[in-house]
């Protein structure tokens, strides 16, 4: 059997560098070494990933276009790119917001950046996924090796709740997502998705399909946290250690919209009408309740684990808005196009949140909102970056934030009908939700006194770590970059639409 | 033998799964309710496969995935089960507030 | 398949004998009061899908569930609940109380009976077809041709779940600092 491995060579790339990961280990050298093999692993990944991206521009590259390996089960296309780099970034940036923590706390390093490059691992197959058990295993890669490293604080009463929480919920999810799937295959007798789409045509009205469809998106609905499902989420958060929140609460929150996309639009491209139902409730609910309980915390790990709740409804919202009966292949696209954006942009500027809320937290110990008032007074740098991504997650323009809502509410309102226009206006009650609480993050920071606990004076000027710096800066730059210039990232989106024109 | 006695034997095993996942309070118990719902998806899986005829074996190949990852999950739960019973000397679901707000 | 066609069918007692001790078993596996029991039971409920997968003539999957999951998953539950020193006595409740348990019950009975129903509407009287058993030889065919990268796929998770279980699961020394630990073999108790 002839293999493309210039298709392949991400994952491969990124599969020895995780075993080099434990090898490096196992030497007599610093654990530091551990994570700088992990990032040169996940930026040599990356290279692979531009070569195919660029194919026709490049004079060695074969340009074979879209990419089709092991009879349709996995596809390397635009979309399974521009998503397979979203991956490797948050896997860098990741890496770069742990180092200083873990070292901090002396952590069982090699092990944790091998666990956290096997989830990346799965996430970049999952991206590719066109088939039942890629998609399966693939999932089960991003989220298996995240159970273990919630719990990495192992003296911690919180950490080992956050980790046994996370791991119950996740494999009843899993199990009731392979009921779905075992129903879907069965009832259809394809484990492909092109193949499961052609089959579905003639048994659209079948109930037992329909429960199929229905088990196997609440098995989505899990691991993206969309309301109800979504009790495990804050306590999680707050339990894990910070990196490992900001990586759950992107990368692998990612990988099931990711999951969601694909199953939705390629598998189950004719039930539009129960995906489109089911998934107009999740948004709504998810981005009504994560707000209004995120109005009400304290604790900035807290509000931020609700607050991506709530962006995770802003991202069903254009799934929701297909329900509408006549929308046409154009705005179906559009509104694809409108989910990938908008998670694509929500990467960085969560990630950049984190990388915040980990450098604050190394100089005060604490998440507690309180105990940040006049942080601008001894970390101007550091309060300026809090104001941009916390601004930007609530949507002011001309940060990327405001891009990501922008085509949101172009999608839904678009497509138009009943349906799409109430759920937009639901969106945006949500947004001013949102403004309030990231404000008063931002107001707390800025203009609040210092509480009297805090000694301001030792903390002056006190630095950060360069990989946190780093992180900051890729972040910061990718945040306000992509404000201004929307154009690269509607560009990347557009990409990705090639895909659903199978309509 | 019909498709449909398995698949009702299949439902009624995820239907018990799914009532100890609800009703069981131990961490170990509630992962074994599980394991019976994974039990459920298999028969499915295996009965579905012979039932089209699957020329690529594809359910019974989704079944064997199934029970490697299902394996690798137990090996990771128990890990987690018994790091908290280090700490707090037992693994009761409900001393952890599954369903805080 | 009419019901009187079913009945004269000889197969189908020896599904019956199977299938009724399997639902037996997982029914103790969740109602059971003693731990050991439940994991117990569920070798009952696994031995019986097993068996099933024979019937069906699915070899290669139902020696797999008697080597990975009677073999070692049961195993390692038992192994968890003698670690933990799980409550192993009659009187310890391991499930919730009646209140809690009614509505549980309602929910996964209504679950069956739906499920029931749409299967029944989606294959009816359907057949299994009469054919030979699966070789093996096939099942790996399509696993190392279609189904090679989800094959890699698990073993990477085996290697993290391993990994990643043997740092969570072993003690650490509370006073000693990293260097210690990984330079000592045996950890001091």
């Amino acid at each position: 059997m002839n293999i493309d491995y210039h298709a392949l060579a991400p994952e491969i790339i990124l599969a020895l560098t995780v075993v080099a990961v434990l090898v490096v280990d196992l030497l007599p050298v610093e654990k530091f070494w551990t994570a700088v093999v992990g990032l040169g692993g996940l930026f040599l990944s990356f290279i692979p990933v531009l070569t195919l991206g660029f194919c026709e521009s490049l004079e060695f590259c074969d340009d074979t276009g879209v990419r089709v390996l092991f009879g349709d089960s996995y596809v390397v296309d635009t979309f399974s790119l521009v998503l397979k780099g979203v991956f490797l970034g948050g896997a860098f940036i990741s890496i770069l917001l742990s180092v200083g923590y873990l070292e901090s706390d002396r952590f069982w390093q090699g092990e944790y950046y091998f666990l956290l490059l096997s989830s990346a691992l799965g996430a970049v197959v999952l991206a590719s996924s066109r088939d039942l058990i890629t998609l399966f295993v693939g999932l089960e890669l991003v989220t298996g090796p995240t159970f273990l490293m919630a719990g990495w604080r192992k003296g911690d009463a919180r950490s080992n709740e956050a980790a046994l929480k996370f791991f119950i919920i996740g494999v009843i999810s899993a199990a009731i997502l392979l009921f779905g799937m075992s129903l879907v295959y069965g009832v259809t007798g394809e484990t492909t998705f092109t193949g499961i789409r052609l089959a579905s045509a003639g048994i659209v009205d079948q109930p037992l399909f329909t429960m199929g469809v229905v088990f196997t998106l609440l098995g989505f609905a899990f691991k993206v946290s969309a309301v109800p499902f979504h009790f495990w989420t804050p306590d999680t958060y707050e339990g894990a250690p910070t990196p490992v929140t900001a990586y759950l609460s992107v990368v692998s929150k990612a990988a099931g919209f990711v999951g969601l996309l694909v199953l939705c639009y390629l598998a189950f491209a004719e039930l539009r009408n129960i995906w489109g139902a089911a998934l107009w409730i999740l948004a709504a609910l998810s981005m009504t309740v994560g707000n209004l309980i995120a109005l009400k915390q304290t604790n900035v790990v807290r509000l931020l684990g609700y607050s991506s709740i709530a962006q995770g409804g802003f991202m069903l919202v254009p799934f929701g808005a297909a329900v509408t009966a006549g929308a046409s292949p154009a705005q179906l696209e559009d509104a694809f196009f409108a989910t990938v954006t908008y998670l694509l942009i929500y990467a960085f500027m969560n990630l950049g949140a984190f990388a915040v809320v980990i450098a604050v937290r190394n100089r005060l110990v604490t998440a507690e909102m309180d105990a940040w008032g006049g942080l601008y007074n001894y970390a101007p740098g550091l309060a300026t970056m809090l104001a941009i991504f916390f601004l930007s997650l609530a949507g002011v323009p001309p940060l990327a934030g405001w891009f990501a809502k922008l085509v949101m509410f172009r999608s839904a309102l678009s497509i138009g009908g009943g349906w799409a226009i109430a759920l937009a206006v639901i969106a945006v009650l949500n947004a001013v939700i949102g403004f309030a609480y990231y404000a008063k993050v931002v107001k707390a920071a800025w203009f609040d006194p210092i509480p009297e606990a805090i000694p301001a004076d030792e903390l002056r000027g006190r630095s950060i770590v360069p990989s946190l710096q780093f992180a900051l800066g890729l972040t910061v730059v990718a945040v306000v970059l992509l404000g201004f210039f929307p154009d690269v990232i509607a560009r990347l989106g557009d990409l990705t639409t090639g895909f659903v024109s199978g309509f | 033998m019909t498709i449909v006695q398995f698949l009702v034997l299949g439902a009624a095993m995820f239907s018990f799964g799914v009532y100890g996942v609800l009703t069981r309070r131990n961490a170990v118990l509630v992962l074994l309710s599980v394991e019976l719902m994974l039990a459920a998806v298999n028969i499915n899986l295996v009965a579905f496969d012979r039932f089209l005829a699957d020329q690529l074996a594809g359910g019974q190949v989704f079944a064997l995935f199934v029970i490697a990852v299902a394996a690798a999950e137990v090996g990771i739960g128990l890990a987690i089960v018994l790091l908290i019973f280090r700490n707090r000397r037992n693994a009761n679901v409900d001393d952890l507030d599954l369903m805080k707000l | 398949m009419t019901f009187t066609d079913w009945v004269a069918q000889a197969e189908n007692y020896v599904f019956l004998a199977i299938a009724i001790p399997m639902l037996f078993s997982a029914w103790r596996v969740v109602a059971s009061q003693n731990v050991v029991h439940s994991v117990l039971y569920l070798v009952g409920a696994l031995a019986g899908s097993a068996a099933l997968f024979l019937l069906l003539g699915s070899e290669f999957v139902a020696w797999t569930v008697v080597l990975v999951y009677i073999g070692a998953v049961v195993v390692l539950f038992l192994f968890g609940i003698m670690i933990t020193r799980a409550p192993l006595g009659q009187d310890v409740e391991l499930s919730q109380p009646l209140r809690q348990r009614l509505p549980a019950a309602v929910v996964s009975g209504s679950l069956f009976l739906l499920m029931t129903g749409a299967m029944f509407d989606a294959f009816g009287g359907d057949v299994i077809p009469e054919t030979e058993a699966t070789r093996t030889f096939d099942v790996g065919i399509s696993i190392f041709e279609r189904w090679v990268i989800p094959f890699e796929v698990v073993s990477v998770i085996l290697l993290a779940a391993l990994v990643g279980g043997i740092v969570l699961a072993r003690r650490d020394p509370d006073e000693m600092t990293e260097e210690v630990v990984s330079e000592s073999e045996e950890v001091p108790q």
